[in-house]
């Protein structure tokens, strides 16, 4: 063949490609316009009694029975409108979009789907269960965080908590492992799950903060403070005085700062020492702040001259909150000339701005 | 010597010259687009699963989570005044959970700080910026709103470049995460909750993500939000949106996919603040500042053994005016190829390295290969086909035959692209739209094509020289004003 007529037939291959490519982009273009009109159409009557349902305003139960009737090819169609409006609706609302799905066997269709074989139908049904915040769908849920499938456990995870199942704490927090390389749950996923449970998670919560894998105790220490756990206390000293981890010891430290006591203070102050971690000195002068003890005053007040500034405004920040006696050390620190003087200027200057400042102290 | 013997010597080495290389070109062009087609197929395949996660990502949950990591938003500004105070305030409004916005202003000779001052009733106070990294232009001051709440620092200092001003902004910025973003880019409302979302998942391997930037000439925009994606009327803008949608949608998301992604917009892209202060933030030196820093990061992360990642997001979206004459496009194309070729070449080291994986053996040898030498091959390719036209060396159909494979394969690359964003996004909504696009992936491979190229090679070469680089003058239009238009200079 000469090299002519190859050219000649690459050329008509690249010319049907493209008469391809257009094709699928216009016949794509054309049917999404038409399921738009249709849908548009078909939904049109529907709006205002789903509207009234989200909004709380259907009092009468006239648009839920009303939507409830609808027959199956109209509830297709609305369906996606009612699910898109539940993770933005709390209370009475809620309740009826989920009862409007139960009426229409979207619970029931869900519950089975979570054995589907297709990870994105397990998914789905985890996601919708979570939604609508059915208590009897958690032990169907529940063994999803040990799903193959990395979306499936993280939408798992989030409808647990959206539930509310206190028992599915000690599973998401298995589910946080790393297996065979594979990242487990995320931490901030896990986190807010274990939050949404409530206190009754509180023994699941002790036996992670002394679990073997890192990701556990810190996701445990996170919302050990996040929740305010004060019964996690003494587990969480102990992290912050011996744990290998950098970021156990900086959540047990954030942690401490919510739920400690006085005691804490000279852990805390002890780990802004400049022998430790920046990110630990950090977050612990953010902790003796949030702790409030006037004990911290001293250490606080020495770290508004330290090399990392962003450490000394921390620290002056955190003697805002701790109130009268620490905005005195930054006035004092304010009125000399070493570095510390600027960082605690500013540090008044914002908590003026916001109001933070004793009445003498603004005038002053 | 007569001119029949020279004419006749000419098409000897023409024809040599042609014989040689004539086969090798096109195989490179065909090569060149076969690599876009499989990055385009890894970005399908990607959207594909992106969009099937839309359903359950969670955005909800995420903009009223108690944990997500604060971000720093970034905005660098010079001159700015027609586009600063609605930027900000489209910054402010986005929905995230935890974000503060720094605006650097780096010595702007307008109103842009007065404005601001005015807008959010700033007020100076003493803050001190911390120097985790080295920057160059002094601050003059600190000003945050009156309420002391409104998560707003404006820094202004003396002019020393837009990487210095983001240098300047990173120290300010007390968050984990730090956004860049152009004063004058408009942001998706939910583009900070998408682009942390890489993060959130895996904190500790990820340490940069990318959006995706789309051309906003033409849009509708009212308080700082496009509310209408439409298509401008020049067709320098229009070809621009599909080499957007090709090279910035498709080809990034195609990297990112691979593993191997190398360039993060400047305009709009998201790092954790301590891999910028350990890898010392930008380089106010470079040309190509954004490649650099990307660069930078993989070859700091790789040698020190560190397990990482650098993402594309494809979905949130950075909306930014693209160049409408074709001076303030030559401009940027010299300055975009003069810095691609300051970076490879200072980066070199890594190309074929096999310790680098495939940053080192297949990102960096592509840039190389595929976009720093594509124009010169191109125009030589053309110079030699003219050439073969008038001295009769090369028959007309085969010549012709030869041009329609290059560029016909070269079209068919876009209208594939095409073809998956409008399967997936589907920004453009009108039909009308849609037939200018299609018409500007044929009309690029028209002039536009080889001028950049041309342009291209100047920047190139400027470089090679040692020429210093200045930065042209880009006309912007205001963002609610579209009367208004406003020169900006850009600026060292």
């Amino acid at each position: 063949m000469r090299a002519g007529q190859v050219l000649l037939i690459v050329i008509a291959v690249i010319g049907l490609s493209c008469a391809s490519s257009i094709a699928v982009i216009a016949i794509s273009k054309f049917r999404r316009g038409r399921a738009d009109v249709r849908s548009r159409a078909l939904l049109a009557p529907y709006r205002h009694a789903l509207i009234a349902i989200a909004s709380g305003e259907d009092e009468d139960g006239q648009a839920k029975t009303a939507l409830s009737a609808l027959p199956a090819p109209t509830w297709d169609r609305l369906r996606p409108s009612v699910v898109a409006f539940l993770p933005k609706v709390r209370g009475t609302p809620a309740d009826d979009l989920g009862e409007l799905l139960r009426s229409h066997g979207e619970i029931e269709r869900a519950t089975r789907m979570l054995t589907s074989r297709s990870a994105i139908r397990r998914t789905r049904a985890a996601y919708l269960l979570g939604l609508v915040r059915d208590p009897n769908s958690a032990a169907l849920v529940l063994p999803l965080l040990g799903d193959p499938d990395a979306d499936v456990r993280l939408v798992a995870a989030r409808a647990l908590g959206a539930i509310g199942e206190p028992s599915a704490a000690s599973g998401v927090l298995h589910a946080l492992r790393t297996y065979h390389g594979q990242i487990g749950l995320p931490a901030w996923v896990a986190a807010e799950a274990l939050l949404a449970m409530g206190v009754q998670i509180a023994p699941a919560l002790r036996i992670g903060l002394a679990s073997e894998d890192p990701a556990v105790r810190n996701v445990c220490a996170l919302v050990a403070g996040h929740g305010t756990f004060a019964s996690a206390a003494p587990q969480l000293r102990i992290l912050l005085a011996t744990d290998s981890e950098g970021d156990v010891r900086a959540s047990a430290a954030v942690a401490l700062g919510r739920v400690g006591g006085a005691e804490d203070e000279a852990a805390l102050a002890r780990h802004t020492d400049a022998s430790e971690t920046t990110a630990l000195r950090r977050t612990c002068a953010t902790a003796l702040g949030d702790l409030g003890q006037r004990e911290s005053l001293d250490t606080l007040a020495g770290l508004l001259d330290d090399g990392d500034r962003r450490l000394a405004q921390l620290a002056a920040d955190a003697l805002v909150r701790i109130g009268s006696e620490g905005i005195t050390r930054l006035k004092e620190a304010a009125a000399g000339q070493c570095p510390s003087a600027r960082v605690a200027r500013g540090a008044l200057d914002l908590a003026g701005l916001r109001g933070q400042l004793p009445v003498s102290a603004e005038e002053s | 010597m007569t001119w029949s013997d020279f004419v006749e010597g000419s098409r000897h080495v023409i024809s040599a010259i042609m014989g040689l290389v004539a086969t090798p070109v096109l195989i490179y062009f065909l090569v060149v687009n076969t690599s876009l087609l499989v990055l385009i197929g890894l970005a399908a395949w990607e959207f594909l699963r992106q969009n099937r996660r839309k359903g359950y990502a969670g955005r909800e949950e995420t903009v009223a989570s108690q944990l997500a990591q604060g971000v720093s938003v970034v905005l660098p500004s010079y001159n700015e005044e027609a586009v600063i105070v609605t930027s900000v305030q489209a910054m402010l409004s986005m929905r995230y959970p935890r974000h503060e916005v720094i605006v650097v202003d780096d010595g702007s000779t307008d109103a842009t700080f007065e404005h601001l001052r005015r807008a959010f009733e700033l007020v100076p106070v003493q803050r001190e910026v911390p120097s985790d990294l080295p920057t160059r232009g002094t601050i003059v001051d600190v000003h945050i709103p009156r309420d002391g709440r409104t998560r707003l620092v404006v820094v202004r200092k003396e002019n020393s470049g837009k990487s210095d001003a983001i240098n300047v902004g990173i120290n300010a910025a007390v968050e984990p995460l730090v956004v860049f973003v152009d004063a004058d880019s408009i942001l998706d409302p939910d583009a900070l909750i998408v682009v942390t979302k890489p993060f959130a998942d895996d904190p500790t391997r990820v340490v940069a993500t990318g959006g995706v930037i789309r051309a906003a000439n033409g849009c509708k925009v009212v308080d700082g939000r496009i509310v209408e994606v439409n298509l401008a009327k020049p067709w320098i803008v229009r070809i621009q949106v599909v080499e957007y949608l090709r090279a910035f949608l498709l080809g990034r998301t195609g990297w990112s996919r691979f593993g191997a992604l190398i360039l993060i917009s400047g305009a709009f892209g998201m790092f954790r603040r301590d891999v910028l202060v350990e890898v010392g933030g930008l380089n106010p030196d470079s040309i190509g500042e954004d490649f650099e820093l990307v660069l930078r990061i993989h070859r700091h992360m790789i040698e020190n053994r560190r397990d990482y990642r650098v993402q594309f997001v494809a979905e949130p979206v950075s909306w930014t005016e693209v160049p409408m004459t074709a001076t303030v496009l030559r401009g940027q194309r010299k300055r975009w190829h003069r810095g691609l070729w300051e970076t490879l070449w200072k980066y070199r080291g890594m190309a074929f390295n096999p310790r680098y994986g495939r940053v080192g053996l297949v990102a960096i040898p592509y840039y190389w290969a595929f976009e720093l030498i594509a124009p010169l091959l191109e125009l030589v390719g053309l110079i030699l086909v003219v050439l073969g036209f008038a001295l009769g060396v090369v028959s007309t159909p085969y010549a012709l035959m030869f041009l329609a494979v290059a560029y016909g394969y070269a079209i068919l690359v876009t209208l594939v692209a095409m073809a998956v964003e409008e399967l997936t996004f589907h920004k453009y909504t009108r039909w009308r739209d849609l037939g200018t696009i299609l018409l500007a992936s044929v009309l690029e491979n028209v002039g536009y094509r080889q001028a950049t190229a041309w342009w291209r090679l100047e920047g190139w070469w400027a470089s090679l020289r040692g020429k210093k680089q200045v930065w042209g003058t880009m006309t912007r239009q205001g963002f609610d004003d579209e009367s208004c238009a406003v020169t900006r200079s850009e600026r060292r």
